[in-house]
Parts: structure tokens; sequence; C-alpha cells
């Protein structure tokens, strides 16, 4: 039986992860979404420590740049460069439209570079569409048995 | 006391100079000082301060680092000859004397001190000793011999050039042609006196120190106006960018709000709703156009070979929802290849023709443009059959937020206009209209003129 997306949402914005819920909660396809408010926090949910022990292998991050601690970047290299983890499709999140960022993230191997967008109706289609392609129309690799 | 040779700009004519020289000597007042070398050393020895060592120095002047060494010599405070005190009355005056024959410097010194200057010289006789001393002091005024054994008075020039250094440096030389005293003074000298003729030294050194002055207050002021722009565009970038998050959170937050309790409160509350939705997306709209806005300075320009053909059919394609719902006919002649910031120029056109759509009059709107050559520039016109401009407002509609119209009668927050100005004054053009009320405007803008910069 197929089993219901896991999504790991890594923002430092509540309101962007509730809004973001909320999209996802009114899409057919069940996703689950995890969220975590910032890198340090991401890692150790990736990495099932501490508390994350039990946590999911998520299908899916969305990954903001901009956060507490460990910022997006370092994030992103530490999935990117752990074999465990790097089959993983990591969407960037981020309101930043900086050309540095965006060539910056691809380099360390994001799957996709998405900008927040700034109104409710964009926002929804963005959120819906990645998550649609991501977890339901792309061929990814298996799951490794952990 | 007549000058050999006037201070110069450095583009200055050859002839004029030449002219100055003939004419002095015409005049018959070109002669030699009377005094005797021998008589000069005996009397003079104790006030020359030949080869004094540098002394820690403290300036508040700015111009270039100026590490304190700690050599002999009493620590001479901030008031060293900075050329606002020191190119009037009893001033202290230092000196670098690029020169090998020590009588000389007596007389240099003398001359100076007679006439109020309290004069200290130091002494460079080669070129490694020169960049050493200018490196290690702040000197007010270089006075050098135009030839030395090894080393050439005016290499000076150059050595400070390369140094960054602005100190005015004038030839102190015994008699050289008029061919060489004009290569001096375009080579950078401030000016050139005659050691025969000392008595002009004071005011040549004046002279050259006020022009130092000005100088140095003018790029003082170019850096502070270059700066407070940088500065303005620096906050408008940082507000503009800075308000966009929390503004995204309200509008999102407050369009859910009004998605999902439509129709379930009362119509007030659905009022209010609407109130809030538009004034978060109307702010959004201003944020994004002032960003723009900012970015138009900040980014700087890449300019290259335009066609202004393929920039006007972008512009044609970024509009064409406006074009078909406004029923608009755009017309255009043949346009020029211009050297341009092309997205930039792409920019320009799209929101002039925009405002042509948006401004119509009761006939469907029909847009013309063309250009053509006007001296050294090319004249773009943008001419609709819109609702004109009275001509009390024609120059108003250049300046940001500044708007004709409620925004019952128009959409928009002002900025367009003022963003094409902005892209046009900075490829070096003009922008402006003709127009009358319910005649049509005709908005021009040039463009300079001329060819790509070679790489």
């Amino acid at each position: 039986m197929k089993t219901q997306p896991e999504i790991l949402m890594v923002d430092d914005n509540p309101a962007d992860i509730d809004l973001t819920s909320e999209v996802l909660a009114q899409s057919k396809s069940h996703f689950h979404v995890n969220a975590v408010n910032d890198g340090v926090e991401a890692i150790s949910f990736l990495r099932r420590k501490g508390k994350y022990a039990q946590a999911p292998v998520p299908d899916l991050v969305v990954l903001d740049l901009n956060l507490p601690h460990i910022d997006g970047c370092e994030v992103l290299s530490n999935i990117k460069s752990d074999p465990a983890l790097a089959r993983i499709p990591v969407v960037i999140f981020t309101t930043s439209q900086a050309d540095s960022d965006i060539s910056r993230s691809y380099k360390l191997g994001a799957n996709c570079y998405l900008r927040k967008p700034g109104n409710l109706p964009e926002f929804v289609a963005v959120v819906q569409s990645m998550a649609e392609f991501w977890l339901g129309f792309a061929s990814l690799p298996q799951k490794e048995k952990r | 006391m007549a000058n050999v040779c006037e201070r110069a700009d450095r583009g200055v004519e050859a002839c004029q100079i030449a002219v100055r020289i003939v004419q002095f000597s015409r005049d018959g007042r070109l002669r030699t000082l009377t005094i005797s070398k021998d008589a000069l050393s005996l009397g003079l020895a104790a006030q020359c301060e030949l080869g004094q060592g540098p002394g820690p120095l403290q300036t508040s002047s700015g111009l270039g680092a100026v590490p304190s060494i700690g050599s002999a010599g009493a620590p001479e405070v901030a008031s060293r000859g900075l050329p606002e005190e020191a190119y009037e009355g009893t001033k202290r005056l230092r000196v670098l004397m690029v020169e090998d024959e020590p009588a000389d410097v007596e007389l240099v010194v003398r001359a100076l001190r007679q006439a109020g200057f309290e004069t200290t010289a130091d002494i460079a006789q080669t070129g490694e000793e020169f960049t050493d001393l200018v490196r290690k002091n702040l000197y007010d005024v270089i006075l050098a011999d135009y030839k030395l054994p090894n080393w050439n008075g005016l290499e000076s020039v150059a050595v400070l050039r390369q140094e960054g250094l602005d100190i005015p440096v004038i030839l102190v030389s015994g008699a050289l042609g008029e061919q060489t005293a004009v290569e001096c003074i375009k080579q950078g000298a401030a000016d050139y006196v005659l050691k025969d003729h000392l008595a002009r030294l004071p005011e040549a050194v004046r002279r050259a120190m006020r022009e130092r002055k000005l100088r140095e207050d003018h790029r003082q002021a170019q850096e502070e106006l270059a700066r407070s722009n940088r500065d303005l565009e620096q906050f408008a970038y940082v507000a503009s960018h800075d308000l966009q998050e929390p503004l995204r959170m309200v509008a999102t937050y407050t369009q859910l709000l009004a998605e999902r309790y439509k129709g379930k409160l009362d119509s007030d509350a659905d009022k209010y709703m609407h109130y809030a939705v538009d004034g978060a997306l109307r702010m959004q709209k201003l944020v994004q156009d002032l960003l723009a806005f900012s970015r138009v300075g900040r980014q700087g320009m890449a300019l290259e070979n335009t066609d202004s053909n393929a920039v006007l059919q972008l512009a044609l394609l970024n509009l064409e929802a406006a074009i078909q719902e406004g029923g608009a006919i755009v017309e255009h002649a043949q346009l020029p290849a211009v050297v341009a910031d092309g997205s930039q120029l792409v920019q320009v056109f799209q929101n002039l023709i925009g405002n042509a759509i948006k401004f119509h009059g009761s006939e469907p709107p029909l847009i013309q443009v063309a250009a053509g050559v006007k001296g050294k520039e090319w004249v773009f016109s943008v001419a609709d059959n819109g609702i004109g401009i009275a001509p009390e407002n024609v120059d108003n509609v250049f300046v940001i937020f500044r708007r004709l119209h409620t925004r019952a009668e128009y959409s928009g927050n002002g900025i367009g206009l003022s963003i094409c100005k902005k892209i046009v004054e900075q490829h070096g053009g003009r922008i402006w209209i003709e127009s009358k009320p319910d005649h049509g405007s005709i908005f021009y803008f040039t463009i300079p003129i001329k060819a790509m910069p070679k790489q």
C-alpha cells in the first residue's frame, strides 16, 4: 500500500508554515507536513537525532534560505553530501530573488528554486503544483531501508 | 615681479606659455640675483634645515595614509600647513626639495621665509629618496630642480601620480627652453620658477596651494554627493526590500480571511476585508515599483549596441494584455540602433506606451513611435491621442509619486514616468512632453549618439 507522502518544511516563519500546510491540506493527495523552524532542527530531523528518533524519512524537503543558527544553504549541502539523504528532492522556497542565492542553491544541488509569491492565489498555485510535481509526477529513486 | 610662466592648467596651449615667456623677455625684466652664492651660504646656513629628519605628523586632511615614524625631531602637530591656513600670512610650510645643490636649497628657503612662510625643507636627491619621503611625510609643496645627475625633477610628478598624492610640484630651475617649460606644465607641474628669479616663488607657492585646496574641496564635494546618492538609493532599496516580507504576510492572510469568511459575516465585514486586501495589494505594487526605481541607479548600466526595433517589440510583448484590452493600435517607424542598456530601454518604452494606453480618450488609443536625429542625439517620440496633460503639469508627471488623477479614475502610483526619467538621464539623455488637454501627448526622449567603447 502506498504510504502518505511526508514533507519536511524548514521555515522560521510560522505564518508560511501554516499557509503551506493549509494549502496542502486542501489538495487531493494527503500530504503530511512536518515543520521545523531552524537549520539545526532540520538536520536533527533528517538524521533522526534526539527527539526526532522516530521521525519519518521525508519524501520532499521544502527549505527556506534565511534561517537562524544554520542557514538553508548549509542544510542543503548537508543533505546533498550525505549519501543516505542525497536522493531526497529539496525545493528552495524563499523570498529572496537574488541571483546569487539562486545560483548558489543550484550549485549545492537544490532540485528546484521557488520564490514565495506575495499574494494568495499565486501562493496556492505554487505550493500545489510543487507538491503535485515532486510527489506525483516526478520519478524518484526508491527509499533505502534504514 | 613679472611671471616667467604663469601657472597654467594642464591642457594649456603651448603658444600661450610661449607668449608669456617672450613678453617677459621683451620687458627686459629678466635679471639675475646679485647676491653671490658664497655670501648666502655664510649668512643663511643656520636657517636652513638641511635633510631634517621626518618627524611624526598628524593631519586631518585625509590625504593619503601618514605613518607616524619615530625618528628624531620635535613632534609636529596638526598645525602643519594645510592649504587653508598656509597660503596667507605667516604660515608653516613643509617643503620637499628635489635638489643636489645645497646653496640653492638655502636660497629657496630664504626666499620663502622672507615672504612669511615658516619653512622646513627635506631634500631628495634621487628617485628612491623622493618616493620614500613622500610616502612618509605630508608636504605642502614640492620644489624640484629640472635636471639632477640621476633624476629628472619632472619625474617626481609621475611618482606623485603613482602614489595617488595631490601635492603641487613647482619646478625651480635654471633657464629652460620654452619647449621644456611647456612640457613640464603639460606633464602636471603646477608652475615653473627660474632660480634667477626666486622672488616670484612665494606667490607661485601660494597659488599652487590655493589651487590644490580648490581641487581638494571639489573632490570632497563630489565624493560627498556621490556618497549621499548611494546612501539614498541604498535606503530606498533596503526599505522596499524589507517591507516586502511583512507585506506578503498581510496580503496573503487578508486574502485568506476574505476567501474563507466572505458572506459568512455581515456585509460591512466583506467590505472591510475588501479594503484591507486592496490596500495590501496596492502597497505591494508600490513597494515593487520603488524597488525597480532604486535598482535603476544601483545596478548600473550594461551598455551595448541595441536595436531599438527589437526593444520596442519586447515592450509591446510585455504590454500585450493591455494592448488587447484597450483595443490599442501601436504604429512605429524604423527605429535606430543605439548604445544603451537594452532592458532599461524596454522599460522606458513599456512605461510610455502603457501610460498612453491607460490615459486614452474617447477614441481607441492610437500610439505612434518614431525617432530622428537632432545634433548629436537620437530623439525618440511616443505620441498618443489620449486625454493629454495640462500645461502646468507637464513637468509634474516626472516627479516620483506624483499623480494627476484620483485612484478611482486611473490606477497607478506615480513611479512609472520617474523611472523613465531616471533611465534616460542615466544614459545622458533628456525626457519631456508636448501636450494639450484632449489633444493627446507626445513624449520625447533623447539618447546620445555614440560608438560602443572598445573593450
